[in-house]
C-alpha cells in the first residue's frame, strides 16, 4: 500500500541553476526544530549553492513508521535526526543509509567536533559508520530528597541492599508510596526497556553489550540480579507498574528514571523541582559487593544519517552542511543550552563553551560527566524484536511476579537466542 | 435507450470503481505479492519465500492472540453497543421534538478522535486519579490497565461509546419508519406497553438492527488507535488485536511481508466469521418471524 501510493521523487530536479536543494527532517521537539532552522538559514547566507529545506518527522504512529514509509515512497528527505542506533541498524541491512565514513570531509567533523572516542562504539558490525550521534544522554535515576532525608538519608542508597533496605522505611511511613512507580515496568514494547532494564543491567555487567553482531552474550550472573532486584522490590511492594500521573512530580514514587529533556518540561509543569533541594541524581544502583563508582549507565542517544536515495550531489552538501555546523563549538553550545541534550563529544565537561550551561544548570553536570560511562544501544537490525522477547520473556514477566528470575531469564536467553539465528 | 443507461451508470459509478481500484484492489493484490515475500519494503534485495511467511504466522503466539482477542472484545462490545444504541434510540425516538439535535449530541463521540479518548480514559484511570484514591479508600484496587479482563473490557467500552451514537442514528431511522397505524392498532387491541416494544417495535426494527450487528462484529476486527494508545496490545497480548499485530510486524519489525501475510490471514478469519454471523443471524430472525 505504502509503495504502492508512494511518488518517485524527481531527484535530477534537487539541483537547479547550480543550487542544491537538501531536505531535513528534525524531531519533533520545538526545541530541536528551532535549532535546526537556525542553522540551516545561518548556513544558506554563507553558501548560496545549497537551500536547506527543515521540516518535523511526523510522530503519527511514530517516527520510524514515517521514515520507513517515507523510503518506500520514494519521498525519503536527504538527511535526518533523531535515529537511534537500533533504527540505523535496521536501515543500513535494508540499505537505505549511506555509509558516513565513504563521503568525503566525514573524518574531519570527528576531528574537529572532538568525538573520537564518543562515535567509536557507534560503529557497526560491518566496520562502517552510519550515524553520527548528535547527543548522548547518560541516563540516570532521580530521587526524591525530601523523602530520602524524612527517612532519614542524605544521599541516594547506591546498592540493591540499601534500596530494598530504604523500602521497608518507606512502607512503614508510606503504604502508598513506592520506590518505583511506572506503568512502562510492565509493557513489552521494545523501547521502554532502555529506560529500565538496560539501565540497571549496564550498571551491573559493567556495560556490557548484550547483543553483539549477530550473537547473544549477555552476562548470566548481571541479568539475573537485575532480575532479582526487581523481584525482591515487588516482593516488598515496592514498584507499582500501574498508570500513574507524573508519580516522582507528585511524590508517589521516590525514584525514576530520567532524562535531560524532563527539566525543561519541569520549568513550566513543575516549577517546584529544584535540584538538590527536593530531588538530586545518581548513577543506576549496583549488586551488593560491586564498586558503585564503577556504574555504568544506558546512552540515550541519537544523531544524523544520510539517505542513500538522496543524489550525490544532496549527500555531499548535507555532509557539508554537517561539517559547518559542527566545526563551532558555539554551535554546540547553543544545541545543549537549547535542548538540554548534551552534545555527543568527548570535552563536554572540560570544553569551555560548555561550562558556563553547566554552571548556570547543575543538574546537567552528572549527565555531562558521565557521558563516558553511558552504553549505546545494540546496532542489531532486530534490536525491536530482540527486546520485545526481553521485555515479554523476561522482564515484564518478573515485574507481574509471573515468573522467577532465573526461569525468566533462561527463558529470554532461548527465544532471543532462536531468533538471532 | 438501454445502451445509454448502461453508459450511464457506468458513468455515475466510476468514481467509487477507480476509488476500489486504486484504494483497494492494487493494494490488495500488492499485499498478496509482498506476503510471499521477505520484504521490508526498503531493501533492494528481496527473496521469495514461498508459504514461510503464513506457516510462521500460524505458529505464532502474538497472532493466536490477535485471533482470539477479536471475538472477546465481540463478546464485550457487541452486546454493549447494542444495548446502549437501542436505548438512545427508543429514547430519542420518543422524544416530543428536538430529535436531531440529540442525535448530533450522541454522534460526536463517533466524530471524536481516538486518541484523545484514550488519553482522557488513560488519565481517569491512572493509579493516583480520584476514582482510584476513592476506590482504595473503600479498600478495592484495580490495575485497570494492567489486567487481561479490565484491560479488554475498558477498550471495549470506549469502543462502545464512540459508536454507540452512530448505531443509534441507524435504528433512530428504523424506528422512524416504522407505520404508526401499527402501534395504533396494537392500542385498540389493548397491548400493554412492555407487549409494544416486545412483540412490535423489535421485529419491525430487525432489518436495521441487523444492520448495526454486522457493523458492529466488524469493528472488532479494525480496532487499533483506542488499543495502541491504552494498552500497546498488552498485559501479555489480552488486547493485541489483528490491526496492533499488522502494525508491530510492519512498522516496529520492518517485516512487510510477513506482515501482509497476517494481514491476509485477519481478512480470511473476518470474511469468514463475518458470513458465519450474518447467516446466524438470518436464520435467528427467520425463526422469530423476523424477516
Amino acid at each position: 500500500m505504502l509503495a504502492a501510493c508512494g511518488s518517485k521523487k524527481d531527484n535530477a530536479a534537487t539541483t537547479v541553476d547550480g543550487v542544491t536543494t537538501i531536505e531535513f527532517w528534525a524531531a519533533s521537539n520545538p526545541t530541536q526544530q528551532a535549532y535546526w532552522q537556525e542553522m540551516a538559514t545561518a548556513y544558506e547566507k554563507t553558501n548560496a549553492k545549497v537551500k536547506i529545506n527543515v521540516s518535523v518527522i511526523k510522530e503519527s504512529p511514530s517516527s520510524e513508521a514515517t521514515i520507513q514509509a517515507a523510503i518506500a515512497g520514494g519521498s525519503a528527505p536527504t538527511l535526518s535526526e533523531n535515529i537511534n542506533r537500533g533504527f540505523a541498524a535496521q536501515l543500513s541491512a535494508s540499505k537505505a543509509l549511506v555509509p558516513l565514513d565513504t563521503l568525503t570531509g566525514f573524518s574531519d567533523i570527528i576531528t574537529t567536533r572532538k568525538m573520537t572516542s564518543t562515535i567509536e562504539p557507534w560503529k557497526f558490525a560491518d566496520g562502517h559508520q552510519y550515524v553520527l550521534p548528535i547527543y548522548s544522554n547518560a541516563m540516570l535515576f532521580g530521587w526524591r530528597l525530601d523523602l530520602l532525608k524524612e527517612l532519614g538519608y542524605d544521599a541516594p542508597p547506591q546498592t540493591y541492599i540499601e534500596i530494598l533496605e530504604l523500602n521497608t522505611k518507606l512502607k512503614a511511613k508510606y503504604p502508598d508510596k513506592f520506590i518505583w512507580a511506572k506503568a512502562d515496568l510492565a509493557d513489552p514494547t521494545a523501547w521502554k526497556r532502555w529506560f529500565d532494564f538496560f539501565m540497571i543491567y549496564d550498571a551491573a555487567s559493567n556495560g556490557n553489550k548484550f547483543i553483539e553482531g549477530d550473537k547473544f552474550v549477555g552476562d548470566d550472573k548481571a541479568g539475573i540480579a537485575t532480575l532479582q532486584f526487581i523481584d525482591d522490590l515487588r516482593k516488598n511492594k515496592g514498584i507499582l507498574a500501574e498508570n500513574v500521573a507524573d508519580p516522582f512530580e507528585t511524590g508517589t514514587s521516590l525514584f525514576i528514571d530520567l532524562g535531560p529533556w524532563t527539566f525543561k518540561n519541569w520549568v513550566e509543569k513543575f516549577p517546584d523541582m529544584k535540584y538538590n533541594e527536593n530531588y538530586t541524581l545518581s548513577m543506576p544502583p549496583v549488586p551488593d559487593g560491586v564498586d558503585p563508582k564503577t556504574s555504568k549507565t544506558f546512552a540515550d542517544t541519537k544523531g544524523l544519517v544520510i539517505y542513500a536515495s538522496a543524489t550525490k550531489e544532496q549527500q555531499a552538501a548535507a555532509l557539508e552542511f554537517i561539517k559547518w555546523v559542527y566545526s563551532d563549538p558555539n554551535n554546540d553550545a547553543k544545541w545543549f543550552e537549547q535542548t538540554n541534550l548534551p552534545p555527543a563529544r568527548d570535552d563536554l565537561s572540560t570544553n569551555e563553551s560548555f561550562k558556563a550551561i553547566l554552571d548556570k544548570s547543575p543538574e546537567l553536570k552528572p549527565y555531562a560527566e558521565n557521558v563516558p560511562n553511558a552504553v549505546p544501544p545494540m546496532d542489531n537490525a532486530k534490536f525491536n524484536d530482540l527486546q520485545t522477547i526481553l521485555g515479554q520473556e523476561a522482564w515484564t514477566k518478573v515485574v507481574r511476579g509471573e515468573l522467577d528470575p532465573e526461569t525468566a531469564w533462561a527463558n529470554m536467553k532461548t527465544a532471543i537466542e532462536g531468533a538471532l539465528k | 435507450m438501454k445502451e445509454n443507461n448502461n453508459r450511464l451508470g457506468w458513468l455515475f459509478t466510476s468514481p467509487y470503481l477507480l476509488y476500489s481500484i486504486v484504494f483497494f484492489f492494487i493494494p490488495l493484490i500488492w499485499s498478496f505479492y509482498l506476503s510471499f515475500t521477505n520484504w521490508d519494503l526498503i531493501a533492494p534485495d528481496f527473496q521469495f519465500v514461498g508459504f514461510d511467511n503464513f506457516a510462521k504466522a500460524l505458529q505464532s503466539p502474538s497472532v493466536h492472540a490477535a485471533f482470539w482477542v477479536t471475538y472477546k472484545f465481540m463478546l464485550v462490545f457487541v452486546p454493549l453497543v447494542s444495548v446502549m444504541a437501542l436505548i438512545v434510540s427508543v429514547l430519542v425516538h420518543s422524544l416530543p421534538k428536538y430529535k436531531s439535535l440529540f442525535l448530533v449530541g450522541f454522534f460526536l463521540p463517533y466524530l471524536s478522535s481516538g486518541v484523545v479518548s484514550a488519553l482522557i480514559v488513560k488519565g481517569f484511570l491512572s493509579y493516583n486519579s480520584p476514582l482510584n484514591m476513592s476506590l482504595r479508600k473503600i479498600g478495592i484496587r484495580i490495575d485497570w490497565l494492567g489486567t487481561s479482563w479490565s484491560a479488554l473490557f475498558i477498550v471495549g467500552l470506549i469502543m462502545a461509546w464512540k459508536f454507540t451514537g452512530y448505531y443509534a442514528l441507524i435504528l433512530t431511522a428504523s424506528l422512524e419508519s416504522i407505520d404508526h397505524e401499527v402501534y395504533e392498532a396494537a392500542a385498540i387491541d389493548g397491548v400493554n406497553s412492555k407487549q409494544r416494544f416486545w412483540r412490535i417495535t423489535l421485529p419491525l426494527l430487525y432489518p436495521g438492527f441487523y444492520t448495526t450487528l454486522i457493523l458492529a462484529f466488524g469493528v472488532t476486527f479494525g480496532i487499533f488507535t483506542e488499543v495502541y494508545q491504552l494498552t500497546g496490545g498488552g498485559p501479555n497480548f489480552a488486547t493485541n488485536t489483528w490491526q496492533m499485530e499488522i502494525f508491530s510486524q510492519a512498522f516496529k519489525n520492518l517485516q512487510a511481508g510477513y506482515a501482509s501475510a497476517v494481514a491476509l490471514l485477519a481478512s480470511i478469519a473476518t470474511f469468514v466469521s463475518i458470513y458465519i454471523i450474518r447467516k446466524l443471524l438470518e436464520k435467528w430472525g427467520a425463526r422469530n418471524g423476523w424477516v
